[in-house]
């Protein structure tokens, strides 16, 4: 049921960034990155907030004089800007073969729709100065295509470590163990934000009469004699794992959305972009 | 009316309610989905469990499908005969002369029964009735297709006997339902051996007795059983070639049993008539042959020689006195070698002392002489009184006395009673010498008593002497009116007889009937006839004609018959309608299929009970129709000719053949072109894709089932076109080609004139040959606007199929007689005609041909 991904999806993407302002992230742990952006670094560096005045040593530069200040007191002073650089932000759409599965063909697939979110995501971010890659490849792209392409060619499963020093969107159903997360979240010092995309047939259980469910990761197969009956306790279990999924990223200091994707990417773009931006 | 061959099956019938709730029981197969949050799920029991039903329309559907296969199996039949026991069985088939005038309804339900009694395997046999009676154990199929009735009664008492030590078995009676005696005693026997079941016919036979010979109009009677319904029949005089004579419709009313048949026609055509029959009878009992014996008297007249001019002869006043009679004339030898019953001898013609002469008359010949001057002169021997010398002239110049007239009749004599005109004059007459037997033999007299007609008794005949002339030298007796009435009443004295071949040796059979009053040449076991009286009717003396081809003998069988009485046993009624059996397996099988297929489909998951009905359908529908739809279209995509399949392999494959190499010349020699032949079978086959059906008349035709009739007359009514073919020369159409066209709408028909369509559609032709010639072909006299003046038929007897007919290697099979291969180029050229009018119908009526036949026509 793999469907390859439309070449264009980073067309998509841009039109669907497009209405959307460009998105600063509240970086708090900023990558020593040259790459100019918008994150001061609380130390001197290129920039344009002012940082400092400091006293002028022969050799530098006479450009850098701030004859202002140096009027203002005796000896001379030069201004120095904070170092303001990029963050870079880590995107992962999970590409499991759970995500490639929709309920219905009028819905996209899981997956469609994850890299879609993640490379309008993206759009955002490059506009707001940011620097985008994909997680588990270690370069970082400024356009679009390119970016789509490594999304494509990451690697599937989770990476081991996460990178410090940036910020990481992963978007799964997470529809796996969660210790792994767990263990991953805990264990670096990124901050993130995590987008749980479900299916509504995955989150409703919307099926009638017999049916033999057959899981897509190897979970085997199961028989339910009337589906009808199942759903109430399922919706309790799908509950639980969320509640479990939020309190992970409490723990580790990561946002938690929840997603369907019936709903319109606009929409959880919007709800997406204040909390990278850190407001709420 | 619905019946079953294995009912029992029916009792499974009592678990359809079971299976229902079986069905709605057990759950109905799970789908498949795919679900990646199962993770979730594992582990989960259902919050109230509930059992799975399926759906509703699955269940009827099911079921429906269980009944039909149990319906199935139980094998019903919708109009089902009723069915015969199990166990051997005994059929006793009357085949004597009074099963004839219903045998095709005896012989389809003796098939019948057969069939039914082979299907279900039971051992049957078959006894016979007619004198000689047989009985069979084994092959009874094959012989009853070939039983026939014969020409002689049944004997019930020696059947009777045969079944002596017979085991048991169920017996069926398919009786001719007249009684002969040893109905009962056979019908002891049979229900000695088991339940015995008797079928006759509706109606009861009908004889036809001979016509008396002496009377002027041939009347035969008919006769039948008392106490019977009133009928209309209709009695037809035939000749030898089966060309009617004369028809009469004769009507019984309630309860009249015996009716006189008065078939008049000119007396030219009486002495040919040589059979006689009732119409649709087609029975042994209801046919009369007539020999010599009922012909009117021949007359010889003796030739002398020539007179000078015709008003001087004697023959010619004869001839003109005698008109309805028929005339002989040649010399005396001659005369005397075919039969005769009245010879004239005029005056001075052939020597008198002729031995053979005075032999027919003692065989009772009635020698007729006419006096004259040479007789006068010189007269001789044979004569009834001596003569005087000389005449006697009366009222001549030389004499005293008148011309004298006839004084009144004698009574004893053959005249008595005829009136004698007063102004007939005799003026001369020859003499008799007085004797004393003179009175007795004299017939007429002049007003002086003197005889003017004696006659003497030679042996059975008669010789007459008549002492004046006819022409009116001597008297004016041939000019008078008397002289025809004279000449009649001689004529009826003189029976009608044979002259010189009166045999006295037993006399062989020539043509025989068979049971349904057709002649064959076959003789089978039949003796020579014996003299004397005929003896009763049997294998050995069946009726026909026995002797030789000139002088045969007549046997009719009615005479030696009682008029049979109907027996007076409970008998169901043959041939009922029959409504034809079906079976209904077939179909429900079929049901049980779609709906089989339908259960498949809705359990591959098409949810929409609709989809899954139109899906079996289709399927079912697909399966059963190409094979049906290919055969129809066939015929219809290419023109081809076809034959009617008679049953006789030899003619079927002369047809065939024939009709091949005419297709393949059509298509060589002009545009049409036609492909490979068929034969058709008028009973069950459509005849409406062949423009033109060549029918060869087979030698033992059967007529039609009504419905081949049906279709026939329902193909000619819509421009069909039949040549019908009775290969024997096409000398008229034939008895046989009669009955094989009884219940046609065949057109008047007419011999096909000179400027007929038929001879120009393509080639000019003189005449029609095919493997014969020389006989006349007969199409519709006239035309019908509606069908363009085409004929819907064409008759005629020149087995064109024998002339057409090429075996494999391309030589023809047949010589045409008598005109060799020119008269096969025209029976060829003739083919192609043929075809072109059937297919193009009479345009070629129009001036095509004009210019060429002025060439022609041009001395």
């Amino acid at each position: 049921m793999a469907k390859r991904p439309s070449l264009f999806l980073w067309n998509r993407a841009q039109a669907l960034a497009e209405p959307l302002p460009p998105l600063h992230l509240r970086a708090e742990r900023v990558a020593a990155a040259l790459s100019p952006g918008r994150h001061g670094r609380r130390r001197s560096g290129p920039g344009d907030d002012f940082w400092q005045f400091r006293p002028y040593q022969p050799g530098e530069p006479v450009q850098s004089m701030d004859w202002r200040q140096s009027a203002k007191s005796d000896g001379l002073f030069l201004r120095e800007k904070e170092w303001a650089a990029s963050q870079t932000v880590w995107l992962w759409a999970d590409s499991s073969p759970s995500m490639i599965w929709r309920s219905r063909p009028d819905l996209p697939e899981k997956l469609e729709q994850a890299r879609l979110l993640a490379l309008a995501l993206a759009a955002l971010l490059l506009r707001g100065g940011e620097r985008v890659g994909a997680l588990g490849l270690d370069r970082t792209s400024s356009a679009l295509p390119r970016l789509q392409e490594d999304l494509e060619a990451a690697p599937a499963a989770l990476p081991a470590l996460l990178p410090p020093q940036s910020e990481a969107v992963l978007i799964s159903d997470f529809l796996f163990p969660l210790d792994a997360l767990k263990a991953r979240l805990t264990a670096a010092p990124v901050r993130g934000h995590l987008l749980h995309l479900l299916d509504p047939a995955e989150e409703a259980l919307p099926y009638q009469g017999r049916l033999r469910l057959a899981g897509l990761e190897g979970e085997g197969e199961m028989l339910l004699p009337r589906a009808e009956d199942y759903r109430e306790a399922y919706a309790a279990r799908l509950a639980e794992h969320r509640a479990a999924l939020g309190r992970i990223a409490a723990q580790a200091g990561w946002s938690l959305t929840s997603a369907s994707t019936i709903q319109p990417p606009e929409t959880v773009l919007a709800a997406l972009f204040p909390k990278l931006e850190g407001r709420c | 009316m619905l019946s079953f061959a294995a009912p029992w099956l029916l009792l499974t019938a009592a678990a359809l309610p079971l299976l229902w709730w079986l069905l709605r029981i057990l759950p109905p197969a799970p789908r498949r989905q795919d679900f990646p949050a199962l993770r979730l799920l594992l582990g989960l029991t259902a919050s109230a469990p509930s059992p799975a039903r399926s759906p509703l329309w699955l269940v009827l559907l099911r079921l429906t499908l269980a009944a039909a296969l149990i319906a199935a199996a139980a094998h019903p039949l919708w109009n089902a005969a009723p069915p015969l026991a199990e166990g051997p069985l005994l059929l006793v088939v009357d085949d004597g002369w009074a099963a004839a005038h219903s045998w095709p309804q005896t012989r389809d339900e003796l098939l019948r029964l057969l069939d039914q009694a082979e299907r279900k395997g039971r051992p049957t046999r078959l006894l016979t009735t007619a004198v000689k009676p047989e009985l069979r154990n084994g092959g009874a199929r094959a012989w009853a297709e070939t039983l026939e009735p014969k020409p002689w009664p049944s004997d019930r008492a020696t059947a009777a006997h045969l079944l002596e030590g017979s085991p048991a078995a169920q017996v069926v009676w398919l009786s001719d339902g007249m009684e002969d005696g040893g109905s009962q005693t056979l019908l002891d026997g049979l229900r000695k051996l088991g339940p015995v079941r008797v079928l006759a016919p509706p109606t009861s036979p009908l004889l036809l007795a001979p016509p008396r010979p002496e009377l002027a109009e041939l009347t035969p009677v008919l006769r039948r059983s008392s106490n019977l319904p009133s009928r209309t029949l209709v009695v037809r005089a035939a000749d030898a070639m089966g060309r009617t004579l004369a028809r009469q419709e004769v009507r019984f009313e309630d309860g009249d049993d015996q009716k006189d048949a008065p078939l008049s026609m000119p007396a030219e055509l009486r002495n040919r008539v040589a059979r006689i029959e009732i119409e649709g009878e087609n029975s042994a009992a209801a046919t009369v042959l007539l020999d010599a014996r009922w012909q009117r008297h021949p007359v010889g007249l003796a030739e002398a020689a020539p007179a000078t001019s015709p008003l001087l002869d004697d023959l010619y006043y004869i001839e003109r006195a005698l008109p309805q009679a028929e005339l002989r004339r040649g010399k005396l030898g001659d005369l005397l070698q075919r039969p005769l019953s009245l010879l004239v001898l005029p005056d001075g013609a052939a020597p008198p002392e002729d031995a053979a002469l005075r032999r027919w008359i003692e065989q009772g010949g009635l020698l007729l002489r006419l006096a004259g001057p040479k007789l006068a002169a010189k007269p001789d021997g044979l004569l009834p009184v001596a003569l005087r010398n000389g005449g006697r002239s009366l009222g001549g110049a030389m004499s005293w006395t008148q011309p004298q007239s006839l004084g009144p009749m004698p009574d004893s004599g053959p005249f008595a009673g005829l009136i004698v005109p007063p102004d007939l004059k005799v003026k001369s007459q020859l003499l008799a010498e007085p004797s004393l037997g003179l009175a007795d033999k004299t017939w007429a007299r002049l007003e002086d008593g003197t005889p003017l007609v004696t006659a003497q008794r030679l042996g059975k005949g008669w010789l007459v002497l008549l002492h004046t002339t006819v022409w009116p030298s001597w008297s004016d007796l041939g000019l008078s009116g008397l002289f025809p009435q004279m000449l009649d009443r001689l004529l009826a004295l003189s029976q009608g007889l044979g002259g010189g071949s009166k045999d006295e040796h037993p006399l062989p059979p020539w043509r025989l009937m068979d049971g349904f009053g057709h002649l064959s040449q076959q003789t089978g076991l039949a003796e020579p006839l014996p003299v004397g009286p005929i003896p009763p009717p049997g294998p050995g003396h069946p009726p026909g004609l026995y002797g030789t081809p000139e002088s045969s003998r007549a046997v009719n069988l009615a005479p030696q018959l009682e008029v049979p009485e109907p027996m007076s046993l409970p008998a169901e009624t043959l041939g009922q309608k029959q409504v034809p059996e079906h079976d209904l397996q077939p179909p429900l099988l079929l049901l049980a299929l779609a709906l089989f297929l339908m259960d498949m489909a809705a359990l591959w998951g098409l949810k929409r009970a609709g989809m899954a009905l139109a899906l079996g359908l289709a399927l079912a529908l697909a399966i059963l129709l190409p094979p049906t739809a290919g055969q129809a279209a066939a015929p219809l995509l290419e023109t081809r000719l076809a034959w009617v399949k008679t049953g006789d392999p030899a003619i079927d494959g002369l047809s065939r053949q024939g009709l091949t190499s005419l297709s393949a010349l059509v298509g060589r020699r002009s545009n049409a072109q036609l492909a490979a032949p068929t034969g058709v079978d008028v009973e069950r086959d459509d005849l409406a894709f062949y423009p033109l059906l060549y029918w060869p008349v087979p030698d033992k035709p059967f007529p039609l089932s009504a419905l081949a009739q049906e279709r026939v007359n329902d193909y000619l009514r819509h421009g069909g076109m039949i040549l019908f073919d009775s290969r024997d020369g096409g000398q008229g159409p034939s008895d046989s080609l009669r009955l094989l066209t009884q219940g046609l709408e065949i057109p008047p028909l007419t011999p096909l004139p000179p400027d007929h369509v038929l001879t120009r559609s393509f080639y000019l032709l003189k005449d029609c040959p095919g493997r014969l010639a020389g006989g006349a072909v007969y199409v519709q006299q006239g035309g019908e606007a509606g069908h363009d003046d085409v004929s819907p038929v064409i008759i005629g007897g020149h087995d064109w199929a024998g002339a057409w007919a090429q075996d494999s290697s391309g030589a023809y099979r047949y010589p045409a007689v008598p005109g060799g291969e020119t008269q096969r180029e025209m029976a060829l050229r003739f083919g192609v005609n043929l075809v072109i009018y059937a297919l193009t119908g009479s345009y070629k009526a129009d001036q095509l041909h004009l210019p060429a036949i002025l060439e022609r026509l041009k001395p």
